[in-house]
């Protein structure tokens, strides 16, 4: 099976070559008539009725609502399954990933940093409800409405465990990327987000070369390695996280009181469910006082050198801004001023900017990366600092139960609880006794 | 069905769903392979016939089976886009279908396993997770360090651009004038223009009030001698009770020469009081302005600073260098360009107005096109090894008023406007083609294709006809209103000085030492004279005479007719390549190192 997934890797590669042809076709000038063929007039197809995006908002809170339904009272995983489908149809394949909750950070920062742009209530919609939810009743939207989830769900065939540690430290880079996309977007240089967004260019059938390899490559990754983008990636997830983690309600494994049969303990594809505590490691310990003490000492510094760092780099952070770029790139070479095969180029050249007045924006533009680098440093010194901190508090618990901040409420682990399942727990195991038989 | 059966059955059906994939992810790699491997515009097969259709161009059938191979080719293009796109779909229904099956397999194969056991304690756990997050954030702040202590800031570099403003430096310039051996200021004016040189601060204060008061209409261009080859280029005067005799050597009516610290092939031009020109080398490019009543270097301005220019200078020959092409000026600023294509504009004052980078040009010889202003606009032949073009800069800005590509070769030919019915045209000439365009959007009016070789002269305009020569190639005479082609001629031909009409007459001056006169409306040589050396400079209509300079300095001066009527010669002793300028009742002549002011001692 296993060389089945290597090939089928490789020919997913090979597809993704196609589909970026396919997609982007390239563009030519027409033939020179020189008969009396009129050359038709181009049209343009009419943009989607503005009401359809309340349609939009409508079907993610039927969705939520949906879901929080089949998870705290009708517990079925199948269902939640099928509504994970319609959603991915809806959002992913009928809306091609946009309007999407994920990259609707960037628009809401766009907008709180004053450059002219407008929110539409729809974005603000999107970015809001699912964090409303999420504090209400955990990260339900991940379960069935985020499209880039559903799709790493619905691939997961043989997940492997990864350790904790390699999850939190891995688990950092959603914040990094969190905070790179929100300094990009309040710059106005660019909406990260969704210009690397792995799984736009599948929902779309074409993308660059690149991202289509980066989407295929997530999925395939995701056979083995559960929701490699919700978990190592997303920065709306990280956002989640922390909201879900004060959740008022969650998701819980057992219906009633859990029996610590442990039949559960490996069904999570995500390692999001959390053992009961070994009573010998959370006795009080002076040398855990002393570690948390330290971390609390150290997050300061920790966010000033980050801080500090992070905004030494504004000048390579800026050259993702277009202007800046294009100030860097003329003034190191000057010849391509000529050059007309850049777009770019051709089009500053065309407009009425000279070049001094490109550069003094570029420097505009390399200030704002000055300051928002210590808010971005400031940022990653913090999150780091309370992860480190986070190792040094024990919680106590007795029973198998999600990770608040992990669980992407999908529901595997329910089927896996005897209690209050009865018939159907009989299903699984006469099923059990028949494959092995 | 038994269970195992259905598992068996799911995991053919898998691999079936799988091959399926293969298959079709083959068939696509194989068209985008094709696809890439063929452009329809850029097809072999196109381009030959394309060619052929060059030598051909009646051929009816070659045409035909042209746009048959082009149909051909574009339909197995769109054909290929097609084939990919379904490819897409099926690709995605085969995906599907194979996730579906392979989840049913899966969900039939499902059990719960027994819990596995716990092989890492808490503490050891969180033990390696500071490690790991402590590694993380060191990563991710040694990157932030190298990227601030390594990221090169071009922008850091770039220093902005100060305006120069004028210092005692130049007092010792002005030392530097060798011979001022009379201010004049009693010549006869036949318009507004006054050689009388009035107090210094009297006639700044003046200058500034008119600057702003000034447009540039048709008869101060006329008044004035605003450009290479005079008012719109077209290589006339209306100068009068001009010099006829000096001699270099005894500085017979030479009323004053003054050395140009840096040297040029440009030619000098003259607003009012002010004489321009411009100097360049390796290092650097300036551009000098001068009293031209006492041959004083009011001002030099060095272009430098400018975005764009190349840090070394393209290579150029010696007899063209970096600062062939004439300045222009409409009365409020000067325009200068140079051979690393960087434009300049600087009021009268030497204040620096705007500089820009036209792109390096790519011309083994080095850029000669020589600036014309009107209408706000200055207007620049670019016609360079690739990438040739005509622009408008705006005189106040230096912005782009419009741009028109062209197909052209390189010319060294500077550009002329001619009025026809009330309305200019620019008109060009280069390889291979002579034409028209509209002043205010770049639109070729006309254009006809008749010249070849590399083009040194600029165009002529006179008796509703523009007149274009080169050497080795031919000399044409074309309407302007119609794009018609007149008469051509092969008899005489110039090589760098441009021809210029009068009077029903076309006068020419070739490097092999032949001045000569042809009928202009037909073509037919009129009259021819063999002078001592070649010329390079063009001759000019001054005055009713015909003046024009040999290499070595000695001018020709000709009443035109139609007979060689020579009235004077006159040696300058010194090597003259650009054309004379005049003003008032003088004459401007530069030579490799002075510029010379020619007039009347009295």
């Amino acid at each position: 099976m296993k060389n089945f997934f290597i090939t089928t890797f490789i020919i997913f590669f090979l597809a993704s070559l196609a589909s970026e042809t396919s997609a982007q076709p390239q563009r030519f000038p027409m033939p020179e008539f020189q008969t009396e063929y009129q050359k038709p007039e181009a049209s343009t197809s009419e943009p989607r009725a503005a009401s359809m995006e309340y349609v939009d908002t409508l079907v993610l809170i039927l969705v939520l609502a949906f879901t929080i339904w089949l998870i705290f009272f009708k517990r079925s995983r199948r269902w939640i399954l099928w509504v994970s489908v319609f959603a991915l149809l809806y959002f992913g394949f009928y809306r091609l990933g946009c309007i999407c909750a994920v990259g609707s950070v960037q628009n809401i920062t766009l907008a709180l940093f004053g450059t002219g742009y407008f929110i539409p209530l729809t974005v603000l919609a999107f970015f809001a409800i699912p964090l409303l939810v999420a504090l209400f009743a955990g990260r339900v939207f991940c379960s069935t409405a985020c499209p880039l989830g559903v799709i790493q769900d619905l691939v997961i065939f043989k997940p492997t465990k990864l350790a904790p540690w390699v999850q939190k430290a891995l688990g950092l880079f959603p914040f990094i990327y969190l905070g790179l996309a929100v300094l990009f977007a309040a710059t106005a240089t660019d909406f990260i987000i969704c210009r690397y967004d792995p799984f736009v260019g599948i929902f779309r059938l074409g993308a660059e070369l690149h991202m289509i390899v980066l989407g295929i490559g997530i999925l395939l990754i995701g056979m083995f390695v559960a929701r490699p983008y919700c978990r190592f990636i997303c920065p709306y997830g990280a956002l989640l996280r922390v909201f879900s983690k004060f959740s008022r309600f969650h998701l819980s494994i057992t219906p009633k009181d859990c029996i610590n049969c442990h039949l559960c303990k490996d069904s999570c594809p995500f390692d999001a469910i959390d053992k009961p505590t070994d009573e010998k490691e959370i006795k009080p310990d002076r040398r855990n006082l002393k570690k948390f003490i330290t971390y609390a000492l150290l997050i300061p510094v920790f966010v000033f050198v980050g801080g500090w760092l992070i905004s030494g780099t504004h000048k390579t952070l800026a050259k993702a801004h277009p202007d800046v770029y294009l100030a860097n790139l003329l003034v190191e070479s000057p010849e391509l001023m000529q050059d007309t095969d850049n777009v770019d180029i051709e089009t500053f050249m065309a407009s009425d900017r000279t070049l001094e007045m490109l550069i003094e924006d570029a420097v505009v533009i390399q200030n704002k990366f000055r300051y928002g680098g210590w808010f971005l440093g400031g940022f990653i010194g913090l999150v780091i600092g309370i992860t480190l901190l986070g190792q040094a508090v024990y919680k106590k618990r007795t029973i198998y139960e999600a990770n608040r901040e992990k669980c992407y409420s999908c529901g595997r682990c329910m089927k896996y609880c005897p209690v209050g399942n009865e018939q159907e727990k009989v299903e699984l195991l006469s099923q059990e006794k028949q494959i092995t038989n | 069905m038994e269970k195992q059966e259905k598992i068996k059955k799911l995991r053919l059906a898998t691999i079936i769903a799988g091959a399926f994939i293969a298959i079709v992810c083959l068939l696509m790699l194989v068209t985008y392979l094709q696809l890439k491997s063929t452009d329809p515009i850029e097809s072999k097969s196109l381009e030959v016939l394309v060619e052929r259709l060059a030598s051909e161009p009646n051929n009816a059938e070659l045409i035909d089976e042209i746009r048959k191979l082009d149909l051909l080719a574009r339909k197995a293009y769109f054909s290929s886009i097609w084939q990919l796109r379904i490819g897409a779909y099926l690709l995605l229904f085969g995906a599907v279908v194979f996730v579906i099956i392979l989840r049913y397999y899966l969900n039939l194969k499902f059990s719960i396993e027994k819990p596995s056991e716990e092989k890492v304690k808490d503490s050891k756990s969180r033990f390696l997770t500071q490690r790991w997050v402590a590694a993380a954030g060191i990563v991710v702040l040694v990157l932030a360090f190298i990227s601030a202590f390594f990221t090169a800031d071009y922008l850091g570099k770039y220093k902005t651009e100060q305006l120069v403003v004028a210092d005692e430096k130049y007092d010792d310039i002005i030392e530097q004038i060798e011979v001022t051996e009379r201010i004049v200021s009693d010549e006869p004016e036949d318009e507004t223009v006054t050689d009388t040189v009035p107090q210094e601060e009297e006639l700044a204060e003046e200058k500034k009030e008119a600057r702003v008061e000034t447009l540039l209409t048709a008869e101060k261009v006329q008044q004035n001698h605003n450009a290479f080859r005079g008012p719109w280029g077209q290589g006339i005067s209306r100068r009068s009770n001009l010099p006829v005799q000096w001699d270099g050597d005894s500085g017979k009516n030479i009323l004053w020469k003054t050395e140009i610290p840096v040297h040029g092939y440009n030619s000098p031009v003259v607003w009012d009081d002010l004489v321009f020109l411009t100097g360049a080398n390796e290092s650097v490019r300036v551009v000098y302005c001068l009293n031209r009543h006492t041959g004083e270097i009011i001002w030099e301005r060095e272009a430098d600073n400018i975005p764009g220019s190349p840090a070394t200078p393209p290579e150029t020959t010696d007899d063209t260098g970096l600062a062939a092409p004439s300045v222009t000026v409409d009365g409020q600023r000067v325009f200068a360009i140079f051979g690393t294509g960087d434009i300049i504009a600087f009021d009268f004052e030497g204040n620096r107005l705007w500089a820009r980078n036209l792109g390096v040009p790519d011309n083994h010889y080095g850029h000669s096109s020589s600036l014309l202003t009107w209408d706000g606009k200055v207007f620049v032949q670019y016609d360079t090894q690739s990438g040739s073009r005509l622009l408008a800069l705006s005189t106040s800005s230096g912005q782009t008023v419009w741009e028109t590509p062209r197909t052209s070769e390189i010319s060294w030919a500077s550009p002329m406007l001619i009025n026809v019915d009330g309305k200019f045209q620019l008109v060009l000439v280069s390889y291979p083609d002579v034409s028209g365009y509209e002043v205010n959007d770049g639109r070729m009016l006309w254009s006809v294709d008749c010249m070849s070789g590399e083009i040194g002269p600029s165009p002529a305009y006179g008796g509703g006809l523009v007149y274009a020569a080169n050497e080795y190639a031919t000399m044409v005479a074309i309407n302007p209103k119609t794009g018609e082609t007149v008469w051509q001629d092969r008899y005489y031909l110039p090589e760098v000085a441009s021809p210029v009409y009068h009077d029903g007459l076309l006068y020419i001056a070739t490097t092999y030492a032949v001045v000569a006169a042809f009928e202009a409306k037909t073509g037919e040589l009129v009259w021819e004279y063999d002078a001592e050396d070649i010329f390079y400079s063009s001759p000019v209509i001054a005055d009713n005479k015909l003046y024009v300079f040999d290499t070595s300095g000695t001018a020709y001066i000709f009443e035109p007719g139609d007979e060689p009527n020579l009235i004077a010669t006159n040696e300058l002793g010194d090597f003259v390549f650009a054309t004379p300028a005049f003003a008032g009742n003088k004459i401007y002549v530069r030579s490799d190192d002075y510029l010379y002011c020619i007039g009347e001692n009295r």
